[in-house]
């Protein structure tokens, strides 16, 4: 059974996801030891080429898939650090993975999930086809909301599809066309199951079809661990070969407040400036 | 008074960062006691490893079911293989856990606490 991991990556006007997916596909492969393959666009395997990171993406991934780039265009605002701005962001084809894939056990991750420990390998031979991760995890622990932990105010457990591990079957096959379906009828799931629709969130559709493919129940096991996060007013310090010191803002002064040495874990960045900053110090290991 | 109060609220920062370091050292200790083994995954802690050494010392070594992480039963073909690898990831990870733990419980700045 060929194992690998999977990253999606469109650039946007503001962030360089194809450079964050060449950093989080370098330390997936370091750390997980398992080949990787980038899914992108025509435009932005072109900006690797300008911005001369491609032949380091050659090094990194194992294959380099390009495919329309996805018609959805969500924007958010995204903090760097006290600062903020409203950037676009391109990622609603998360659910072709499967057809995309080559391989047969693929874990799919978020460009902007950086990998220093092996504790994911653990689940490459496990016998639940499908796994996604229950929770995210705040970094300080303290700065979770209502909506990082279900879908609406009246809705299901959130996934966070950071992490998704699953086994070419006929049966994730019916999953990721339940997720394409319910993206195409976004705006009616979000009548049924009470969440607002104004951008379009991959976790929401994924928790909505693991909902319904586990016949309407949470399934209280068979998950991938939960996703530690860093928020996007957090900034990374520094960073080492096994890990990244980070420092924490403060939920109410909203002010780095305090620092953490984060060594072996693997983290979900939400601040891709901060990953972008730090990126050079990474290719340089390439 | 503001020489107290700054003492204090250094003091109130050390203490944030080394409860952190302490929380993300646990973690890292249950993240590295995950073990996947025969398509389950186990938790490796004493409970799993005394069960295992109990049924060995029972002569109960072969094609043993036993119920992982998720409550799925999984059969285990070599139970001293399994013991022996659960034991190594144990110690190797406690041992790691004690030295890291020792270092922090050492450091008496915020910057030797997260080595800086």
């Amino acid at each position: 059974m060929k194992k690998g991991v999977v990253i999606f990556a469109h650039n946007s006007r503001e962030v360089d996801y194809a450079l964050t997916s060449v950093v989080s596909g370098f330390l997936a492969k370091k750390n997980l030891e398992v080949p990787v393959t980038l899914i992108s666009d025509t435009s932005t395997v072109e900006w690797m080429d300008k911005s001369n990171i491609y032949d380091k993406a050659l090094r990194v991934f194992e294959n380099i898939i390009e495919v329309d780039r996805p018609v959805y265009e969500n924007s958010r605002v995204l903090h760097d650090g006290i600062n903020s701005k409203t950037v676009p962001f391109i990622n609603a084809n998360r659910s072709d993975v499967w057809k995309l894939t080559p391989y047969d056990r693929t874990l799919m991750i978020d460009s902007d999930f950086l990998i220093f420990s092996k504790e994911l390998s653990e689940f490459w031979d496990s016998d639940v086809d499908l796994m996604i991760s229950p929770a995210m995890r705040d970094l300080r622990g303290d700065r979770i909301g209502y909506h990082d932990i279900w879908v609406s105010d009246e809705g299901i457990p959130l996934y966070w599809a950071t992490t998704v591990m699953f086994t070419k079957n006929s049966k994730t096959r019916l999953f990721f066309d339940l997720v394409s379906f319910i993206k195409k009828n976004y705006s009616l799931f979000s009548e049924i199951y009470r969440f607002r629709n104004t951008i379009y969130r991959n976790d929401i559709s994924f928790s909505i079809a693991k909902h319904i493919f586990d016949g309407y129940e949470f399934i209280q096991n068979n998950h991938l661990p939960e996703v530690l996060t860093a928020q996007d007013k957090d900034l990374i310090h520094s960073f080492y070969d096994s890990g990244l010191r980070i420092l924490l803002s403060d939920p109410i002064s909203e002010s780095a407040s305090s620092i953490v040495n984060l060594k072996g874990r693997d983290i979900h960045l939400m601040n891709k400036e901060s990953i972008v900053r730090i990126s050079q110090d990474i290719l340089e290991k390439i | 008074m503001d020489e107290i109060l700054k003492k204090a609220l250094d003091f109130s920062q050390y203490n944030q960062t080394l409860n952190l370091q302490r929380k993300l050292l646990k973690e890292k200790l249950d993240s590295t006691l995950t073990y996947g083994h025969g398509g389950g995954v186990f938790k490796i802690d004493r409970s799993l490893i005394v069960f295992v050494q109990m049924l060995i010392d029972r002569d109960r070594k072969n094609k043993i079911p036993l119920i992982d992480a998720n409550n799925n039963p999984i059969m285990i073909d070599d139970l001293e293989k399994f013991r022996d690898e659960i034991f190594d990831r144990y110690f190797s990870a406690t041992l790691e856990y004690l030295s890291e733990y020792e270092k922090i419980k050492k450091s008496r700045t915020v910057e030797k606490l997260v080595d800086l």
